[in-house]
């Protein structure tokens, strides 16, 4: 089923594979968000936005600033990304920072695009959606809480 | 490409395949970083290399860079490292490493998430498509495979951190360089709360169906 051949052309397919989902998922999300955290900066809202959602992000162990991950990540995992790398580069997170809200970033990932792609190819009626946006958003909380006791 | 066919002849698979899913867990966690000779080039990051400097300082990307600018050029940077980690895990399923997971998985779907191993194919393409993932839950269901209540379960199950591996490898990448943990920690935190979020919904669903009992 396998010869070397075959993995040469795997390896091949899967940079190919790699290449698409680099240049038309992750950057032009990643573009977006650091235009997003520049926005933000440049008009003084982040400071703001900081300060006004310390209180909930120090519950993690993370700045305030670092709710603009969450809400980036909520329509693209490549948004969230980006956002957090963003804010890294500023030097408003931290290496430990940015290992705790790792999961996060996932486990809550793109809830606005999943809804259709899997619950509705799934077949899920609507009226158990609530439930399964609020077992996302639970995981992404717990995960950066596993994050912040255990590993960092 | 994962076949969107939930159901697939149970030959044996051969031990090759578990070695591939074993040294492909080995290759992303990092576990021969540093290491010389042979096994030091089975590391992500060793073979991910690196970008020249200019000037002896700083790579193309530079320093102090803000907005769109600074977001291509970052994106750009991180291209070599997403082509390099799905490239290795297309390699890996092409010597059955997934199949191996998933042979591995079965007996334990049941207890950990209620669903039969008959979802066991669909369980891991769903960590590497969410859209594979997604339909071939539908042609389960469809086909009598699973019944209504499990196919919630597998929705849960997919719906926090979708096409978990892929989205990790190709996006999760971006922040490698800053993560102070091995690069597959967050992964196995992710994977644990996926299975806890399914029990959550089995939780739910057991008290609605109480509920409607009464």
């Amino acid at each position: 089923m396998s010869s070397q051949g075959n993995l040469y052309a795997a390896f091949v397919e899967g940079s190919i594979k790699g290449w698409k989902v680099a240049t038309q998922n992750m950057l032009p999300n990643v573009v977006l968000a650091f235009v997003f955290i520049q926005m933000l900066q440049l008009s003084g809202l982040l400071d703001s936005i900081g300060e006004y959602c310390a209180p909930l992000m120090n519950l993690f162990g993370l700045p305030g600033e670092a709710i603009t991950v969450l809400i980036s990540t909520w329509f693209s995992a490549g948004g969230g990304v980006g956002a957090a790398a963003g804010l890294y580069t500023h030097g408003i997170m931290s290496s430990r920072d940015i290992t705790i809200i790792m999961p996060g970033i996932f486990l809550m990932g793109a809830q606005i695009q999943y809804a259709g792609r899997i619950l509705g190819v799934a077949g899920v009626p609507s009226k158990h959606y609530p439930i399964l946006y609020a077992i996302g958003l639970f995981n992404a909380a717990m995960g950066m809480l596993t994050m912040k006791w255990f590993f960092v | 490409m994962p076949s969107t066919r939930p159901n697939s002849p149970d030959g044996a698979l051969p031990w090759s395949a578990y070695v591939a899913l074993i040294v492909t867990i080995l290759f992303f966690s990092g576990a021969f970083s540093g290491v010389h000779g042979i096994l030091g080039c089975l590391d992500f990051t060793a073979l991910s290399g690196s970008f020249g400097k200019i000037a002896g300082e700083f790579t193309f990307v530079g320093r102090g860079g803000t907005g769109a600018r600074y977001g291509f050029l970052f994106a750009l940077s991180l291209v070599p490292g997403i082509m390099l980690a799905l490239a290795v895990v297309e390699v890996a399923e092409r010597l059955q490493a997934l199949r191996a997971a998933q042979r591995l998985l079965t007996p334990l779907m049941r207890p950990l998430l209620g669903l039969p191993g008959a979802a066991g194919l669909a369980l891991i393409s769903s960590l590497q498509s969410s859209d594979a993932g997604a339909a071939m839950t539908r042609t389960l269901y469809d086909e009598g495979l699973i019944s209504e209540k499990e196919k919630l379960l597998f929705a849960a199950f997919q719906f926090s951190s979708a096409s978990s591996i892929t989205v990790y490898l190709s996006m999760g990448v971006a922040l490698f360089p800053f993560l102070s943990v091995s690069h597959l920690i967050p992964l196995g935190v992710i994977l644990f709360y996926k299975v806890v979020g399914t029990n959550l919904m089995r939780l739910y669903l057991h008290l609605l169906q109480r509920k409607n009992n009464v």
